[in-house]
């Protein structure tokens, strides 16, 4: 198997293999259908995601370094913004940039 | 609907782009011409899966191996379909593609966003996830092509994503305005990184679904 093939192979199977865990849902559950339980996990899957994605994103900071406290700051700059002016854009404009002034200083 | 599209994109250009780049300039070191981090964008389409295949390349993991890696790095988006079963639409190209292009960063825009009134959900959709693609593809590809030569230093800028995972968690909040969910997404998260740290996102959201269906029934029980 040449390495040029063997590429191609691993990104077809990686393709396949992606695409069935975000096809798989909408194939079991096809619409239309009342299901109370389904749409009680529908219901609450998006705040539970939301959460459970931001402390991922925190998971690898190392809390006691400098580090740590960029990202606590950069953080309280979004949440606050966006109390203040609920523009999403900004609060993400203003949070990461304090971030990076902060990382490459 | 256009620059709207952009508006609300735009966020996830700041976060697609520097990993898009990080993943090229990884990508590059590998060997194979730049064109091919550009193909993997497109029909991969799946950040973490995507740098994870990098290492994978170059220990010349097998076939099997790698589908079944790559199918439980992303066993996550099993549940994030759930709540879309009724957002996209009519069986069709299009929604093969919604579902092709669903990432952490879309759902978590779709789930939140109300679509202005004046445009049709399915086709405003299909433009997320059409013009995210795009900002990933391009991420990739500049990043293979230019990975010695890149001046604008982006160091930082994957911040963009947890900033919109945070915007977007105060959006969920100012709309639902309920603790539970958040209470027991919050549990589940502390459990998972003490007990799977590596696995710590699907974990918690297994945890967390399982926890509230539980909930729910001992609460209709109570109710009998």
């Amino acid at each position: 198997m040449t390495d040029i093939s063997y590429l191609l192979l691993v990104m077809l199977v990686m393709t396949v293999a992606t695409y069935a865990t975000r096809l798989t849902p909408f194939v079991l559950f096809s619409r239309g259908q009342e299901r109370p339980l389904l749409n009680f996990i529908a219901k609450n899957t998006p705040p539970m995601v939301m959460t459970i994605l931001v402390i991922y994103m925190l998971k690898g900071v190392n809390y006691i370094s400098f580090e740590g406290v960029y990202t606590f700051i950069a953080l309280l700059v979004t949440v606050v913004f966006h109390l203040y002016k609920r523009n999403a854009l900004l609060s993400i404009i203003a949070g990461t940039a304090v971030y990076m002034i902060a990382v490459q200083m | 609907m256009i620059r709207s599209v952009i508006k609300t994109t735009l966020p996830i250009l700041f976060g697609f782009l520097p990993l898009g780049i990080a993943f090229g300039i990884l990508f590059q070191e590998l060997g194979y011409p730049w064109y091919f981090a550009t193909l993997m964008g497109i029909c991969v389409y799946a950040g973490a899966a995507q740098f994870m295949a990098v290492g994978m390349l170059g220990a010349g993991v097998g076939l099997f191996e790698i589908a079944i890696s790559t199918f439980f790095l992303n066993s996550r988006h099993l549940f994030y379909g759930l709540a879309l079963l009724n957002s996209f639409g009519a069986w069709g190209l299009r929604k093969f593609y919604l579902i092709f292009g669903l990432t952490d960063e879309t759902y978590a825009l779709m789930t939140t966003i109300t679509v202005p009134k004046e445009f049709n959900r399915q086709r405003y959709y299909f433009l997320m996830t059409l013009f995210s693609q795009c900002y990933w593809v391009l991420g990739c590809s500049i990043g293979a092509l230019a990975s010695s030569s890149l001046d604008f230093n982006t160091e930082g800028m994957d911040f963009a994503a947890t900033a919109l995972f945070t915007v977007l968690l105060i959006e969920q909040w100012l709309k639902v305005r309920k603790p539970l969910p958040f209470v027991v997404a919050f549990s589940s998260s502390c459990i998972s990184l003490i007990f799977f740290f590596q696995h710590m996102l699907l974990a918690a959201i297994v945890l967390s679904i399982t926890t509230i269906i539980v909930l729910r029934f001992i609460k209709s029980k109570k109710n009998d």
